[in-house]
C-alpha cells in the first residue's frame, strides 16, 4: 500500500514473496516460539522435540548457556545463572532492593547509569542482554525449523506492561538481530488464538496469570475486529509469588536460618514443584536435602489454598476494575480463557469461576496459547495474508502525566484509551529570553508523582528566545500502536521545533544499545555499516514502490503537469542512486523525495479518508 | 512532517451530521471502517513515513471517536465548532436552584459510604442520575435546535456535573462491593 492507499480488506494488493515470521511469547518461566504453517499455527521445537524453552541462562566459562540445560546449572552455580529475568525488565535498582531476597543475584549498577547489571564470570549484564540471549535462541530454533531467514517477530507481552518495562523489551529484540513487528499483549494474543479458533464473537474476559505477570484484558471480538475495552493488572504478581510463599512456610517448619543462595534456590525448587503436583495431588511430601540439611514435611491442598489466598484475591480485585473501566457486567461476559501456567492451580480456577459465575475456559494449552496468537498476528502483518480483516485494537494501560507544581501528577492520557494517540499541550516561558524547559513525565494512577512510575525527562531546547509568557510551546504526547510514548515539541508562532534530548528513568539511552549492538557483533563496525546501507536500499526502494503506485493511481487527478514533473525529478534522482550511493547518501535523496510529495501526501490523505466512507456509505451519511 | 491537516470536523470524518443525537453504532461503524484502512498494522512493511503517517492519523481518528462517543465532550465540541465561547472549568455558576442540586447529590453520595445498606443506596442515585443525564440531554438537544448558544453551553456544564458526580458515585460503589 503506497502512501497510505486504501485499499479494502479482501482486495489483494500485488503478490509478494511469503515472508517467514514468527510469534515469540517472552516469558517469565518459559518462552516458546511459534509460526502459522498450512494455514494452522503451531509451536515450534528444537532438535529434542521440546517446545518450552525455559526462560534461564547460565553464563559459563565455556560459553552461555539457554534453557533446560541452563536450569540443571541452577543449583550448583546459583549466581551465573539467571532466572525469571523478565521480572527486572525496565526496572531500576532500586525496585531490585524491593524484590531484594527473592533474587538470588549479584547486582551492580554502573555508575552514570540507572539499568542495574547482573554480575556474572561473564561480565555484567542488563536484563535487556539477557533476554536477547533468549530471544537469540528462539530465532535460531525457528530459522532452523522454517528453513530460511526470519523476516520479522512479535514479541508478545504482558499487557500490564509499563513503557519502561516495552522499551527494554523493544531494545531485546534489537539486541538480538530481530526485526520487531509490533509487541502484543498477552491477553489479545490469546484472545486471538481462541477467537479465531472458535470463530465467536462476543464479549471475552482474558484472566493471564504467569510466573511473573499478571493481566486481565476484556474484549470484544466482531468479526475479526479484537477490541480491546479495557485491561489492568499487576506486572508483579505472578506463580514466582506462589512458590515464594510455599519458601517461605518451609522455612519457617524447617525452621532454617542463615539460608544462603544455593539453599534458597533449593527451596524454591521444591516449592514450584509442590505447587504443580497440588493441581491434582490433595498433599504432596518435601524433602530439602544437602550436607548441612535434612528436612521431610507434608504440604496439603488445604493449607496451600490458605498460603496463596490473598495473591488470587488480589488478581479479583484488578479484574472488578478492569471490568467496570470496560462498562461491563460480569453477567455479560461471554467466556472466559484461562492463560499462563498458574491458572492451573485449583483455588485460581474456582475463585475466577465464582467471580464470573462460569466454568472458565481451559481447552486451549494454557502455556502455547500466547505463542499461537502471536504467531498469527506475525503472518498477517508480514502480509502474507492479504485477505485477513484481522485488526487489533489495543488500550493504554496506565495513565500518563506530567509532575507539575508541588509533586503532582497531571494525566495527559488516561488509561484504557485507545492506541495510538495522541495528545498536545500548550505551555509558555516564565522568563525573558527562556529558550530551554524541561518536562518531566510518569506513568500510574496516583495522583503523587514519586507514587507513579518515572519514564522520563525530556529537554526541550532550542527556541527563539522571547519575553516571558509570549511563546507558545506545544509539546505532543504520542503513544503508538505498541504502546510506546514519545514526545515532540514546538513554538507555534515561529514554527520551531524543539530539539528533544531524552533522559530515560530506567532504560538504556539509545547510545548505551548501540554499544552493547556492537559489543555483541564480531567485526562490528562493518556488521552494522552494511546493515545501515542494506536499511537505506530497502527504504529506497519502498519509497520508489510507493511514489510509483501512488502516481499511477491518481497523478492526473490530484496533481498538475508541473507538480508531477517536480516530484519524479527527485523520484528519478533517487532510482539513478540505486545500490551505487552510501547510506548517507540514500538517506540524503529519500528525504528530498519525501519533501518534494508532502503536499501530494496530504491531498491524498485527504481525499482517501473521504474515499472510505463516501461511494461507501453514501446511504447512511444523507439519511 | 506535519500531521496531515485534515480540514474536517469529526463528525464529517465519521460521516455524520452535526447534531448532538448520534447514532452509537453508526458512529462506531465507521470508526472501525476508518481503522481497518489505517492501523500501523495495516502498514508494516511501508516507508517510514508512511507508518509516521499511520500513526498520527489513526491517533487523530481515535481522539475524534473518544469526543464523540461521550456526550459531555460531544456537546462541547458540537458547541465549539458552532462557534460558541466556552468558559473554563473554573467558572462557577449562578443559578441557585442547579447549586442547591450540586450540594444534595454530593451530600447523597457521601452518605453511602457509611450507610449500612450503602450499596443499595447508591443504585437509588444511580438511577436518579441515568434520568438526571437523559433530561438534560433531551434539554440540549431542543436549546441547541433554537441556536441558543449560550443556553446550550449553560446545559453542557450541567451534563458535564452530573457526568462527575456519576463517576464518583461508580468510584466508591466499587470501593463498597470490595469490602
Amino acid at each position: 500500500m503506497a502512501l497510505l492507499q486504501i485499499s479494502e480488506p479482501g482486495e489483494s494488493t500485488a503478490p509478494h514473496q511469503h515472508r517467514f515470521a514468527v510469534g515469540i511469547d517472552l516469558g517469565t518461566t518459559n518462552s516458546l516460539v511459534a509460526t502459522q504453517r498450512s494455514g494452522e499455527a503451531v509451536c515450534l521445537a528444537d532438535e529434542q522435540g521440546r517446545k518450552l524453552l525455559p526462560s534461564v541462562v547460565h553464563f559459563g566459562e565455556s560459553g552461555t548457556l539457554v534453557g533446560s540445560e541452563a536450569i540443571a546449572l541452577q543449583a550448583s552455580d546459583p549466581l551465573n545463572t539467571v532466572a525469571s529475568i523478565k521480572r527486572l525488565m525496565g526496572r531500576a535498582s532500586e525496585d531490585l532492593t524491593r524484590l531484594g531476597n527473592t533474587l538470588p543475584y549479584d547486582i551492580v549498577t554502573p555508575e552514570g547509569s540507572n539499568v542495574p547489571r547482573i554480575h556474572t564470570r561473564s561480565g555484567d549484564f542488563s536484563a535487556v542482554e539477557v533476554s536477547a540471549e533468549i530471544l537469540k535462541v528462539l530465532a535460531h530454533r525457528a530459522s532452523l525449523s522454517l528453513g530460511g531467514e526470519l523476516d520479522g517477530v512479535v514479541i508478545t507481552v504482558p499487557a500490564y506492561f509499563d513503557d519502561a518495562q516495552r522499551q527494554a523489551t523493544r531494545d531485546a529484540a534489537t539486541l538480538a538481530g530481530l526485526k520487531l513487528y509490533r509487541l502484543l499483549n498477552e491477553p489479545t494474543a490469546a484472545a486471538v488464538a481462541y477467537g479465531l479458533d472458535q470463530n465467536n464473537d462476543g464479549t471475552v474476559a482474558v484472566y493471564d496469570l504467569g510466573g511473573g505477570t499478571f493481566d486481565i484484558s476484556i474484549l470484544r471480538l466482531n468479526k475479526g475486529v479484537f477490541e480491546v475495552l479495557a485491561t489492568g493488572g499487576d506486572s508483579s504478581l505472578g506463580g514466582d509469588d506462589m512458590d515464594h510463599a510455599i519458601g517461605e512456610w518451609i522455612i519457617t517448619a524447617a525452621g532454617f536460618v542463615d539460608v544462603d543462595a544455593g539453599l534458597a534456590r533449593r527451596i524454591l525448587i521444591e516449592a514450584r514443584k509442590a505447587k504443580e503436583a497440588l493441581t491434582l495431588a490433595e498433599s504432596v511430601d518435601l524433602l530439602i536435602e544437602d550436607e548441612q540439611h535434612n528436612w521431610t514435611g507434608t504440604l496439603s491442598r488445604e493449607a496451600f489454598d490458605e498460603l496463596v489466598r490473598s495473591l488470587v484475591t488480589r488478581t479479583l480485585t484488578a479484574c472488578r476494575r478492569a471490568m467496570r473501566d470496560a462498562g461491563v457486567k460480569s453477567s455479560e461476559i461471554d467466556e472466559i480463557i484461562m492463560v499462563g501456567g498458574s491458572t492451573r492451580v485449583p483455588l485460581v480456577q474456582s475463585m475466577v469461576g465464582e467471580l464470573f459465575a462460569r466454568r472458565p475456559m481451559c481447552d486451549l494449552d494454557p502455556d502455547q496459547v500466547v505463542a499461537l496468537g502471536a504467531a498469527i498476528q506475525a503472518d498477517v502483518l508480514a502480509g502474507n495474508k492479504p485477505d485477513s480483516d484481522m485488526l487489533l485494537l489495543d488500550v493504554l494501560p496506565l495513565s500518563l502525566g506530567i509532575e507539575t507544581m508541588g509533586g503532582l501528577s497531571e494525566k495527559i492520557i488516561s488509561r484504557n484509551t485507545a492506541i495510538p494517540v495522541a495528545r498536545a499541550q500548550e505551555f509558555t516561558t516564565f522568563k525573558d529570553g527562556q529558550t530551554a524547559m524541561s518536562i518531566h513525565v510518569v506513568q500510574g494512577e496516583r495522583e503523587v508523582v514519586s507514587d507513579c512510575r518515572s519514564l522520563a525527562r525530556f529537554e526541550l531546547r532550542g527556541f527563539p528566545p522571547m519575553t516571558a509568557g509570549a511563546a507558545r510551546i506545544r509539546v505532543t504526547y504520542q503513544v503508538d500502536a505498541d504502546g510506546l510514548m514519545s514526545v515532540t515539541a514546538e513554538e507555534i508562532t515561529s514554527g520551531v521545533a524543539a530539539e528533544i534530548v531524552v533522559k530515560p528513568s530506567y532504560g538504556l539511552t539509545d547510545v548505551e544499545i548501540e554499544s552493547m549492538l556492537r559489543a555483541s557483533m564480531e567485526h562490528a563496525r562493518e556488521d552494522i555499516e552494511l546493515r545501515m546501507l542494506k536499511e537505506q536500499q530497502v527504504e529506497a526502494s519502498r519509497v520508489i514502490e510507493a511514489i510509483d503506485a501512488a502516481l499511477a493511481v491518481d497523478g492526473e487527478l490530484l496533481l498538475n503537469p508541473q507538480e508531477r514533473a517536480q516530484i519524479a525529478e527527485h523520484r528519478d534522482a533517487l532510482a539513478a542512486a540505486g545500490n551505487a550511493a552510501s547510506a548517507g547518501e540514500l538517506k540524503r535523496l529519500i528525504r528530498a523525495v519525501e519533501e518534494a510529495s508532502e503536499f501530494y501526501v496530504e491531498r491524498r490523505m485527504n481525499y482517501s479518508v473521504q474515499q472510505v466512507l463516501t461511494g461507501k456509505q453514501i446511504d447512511e451519511v444523507d439519511v | 512532517m506535519q500531521s496531515p491537516d485534515l480540514s474536517q470536523n469529526y463528525f464529517e470524518l465519521f460521516g455524520l451530521k452535526p447534531v448532538f443525537a448520534i447514532d452509537p453504532v453508526r458512529l462506531k461503524t465507521a470508526q472501525q471502517r476508518l481503522q481497518a484502512s489505517f492501523h500501523p498494522d495495516r502498514h508494516v512493511n511501508d516507508s517510514d513515513r508512511d507508518r509516521r503517517l499511520s500513526v498520527q492519523v489513526t491517533s487523530w481518528i481515535n481522539q475524534a471517536f473518544d469526543t464523540l462517543q461521550d456526550p459531555v465532550k460531544r456537546s462541547k465540541y458540537l458547541l465549539e465548532i458552532s462557534g460558541a465561547e466556552i468558559p473554563d472549568d473554573s467558572t462557577t455558576t449562578s443559578d441557585v436552584d442547579f447549586l442547591m442540586e450540586q450540594i444534595e447529590l454530593r451530600e447523597a453520595v457521601e452518605a453511602c459510604r457509611d450507610a449500612p445498606d450503602g450499596l443499595e443506596q447508591c443504585h437509588r442515585i444511580e438511577d436518579k442520575l441515568t434520568q438526571r443525564a437523559a433530561e438534560l440531554a433531551n434539554e440540549f438537544v431542543a436549546c441547541f435546535a433554537e441556536e441558543d448558544l449560550p443556553g446550550s453551553v449553560t446545559i453542557s456544564r450541567k451534563m458535564q456535573f452530573i457526568q462527575r458526580i456519576q463517576q464518583q458515585l461508580d468510584e466508591l460503589q466499587f470501593e463498597l462491593e470490595g469490602r
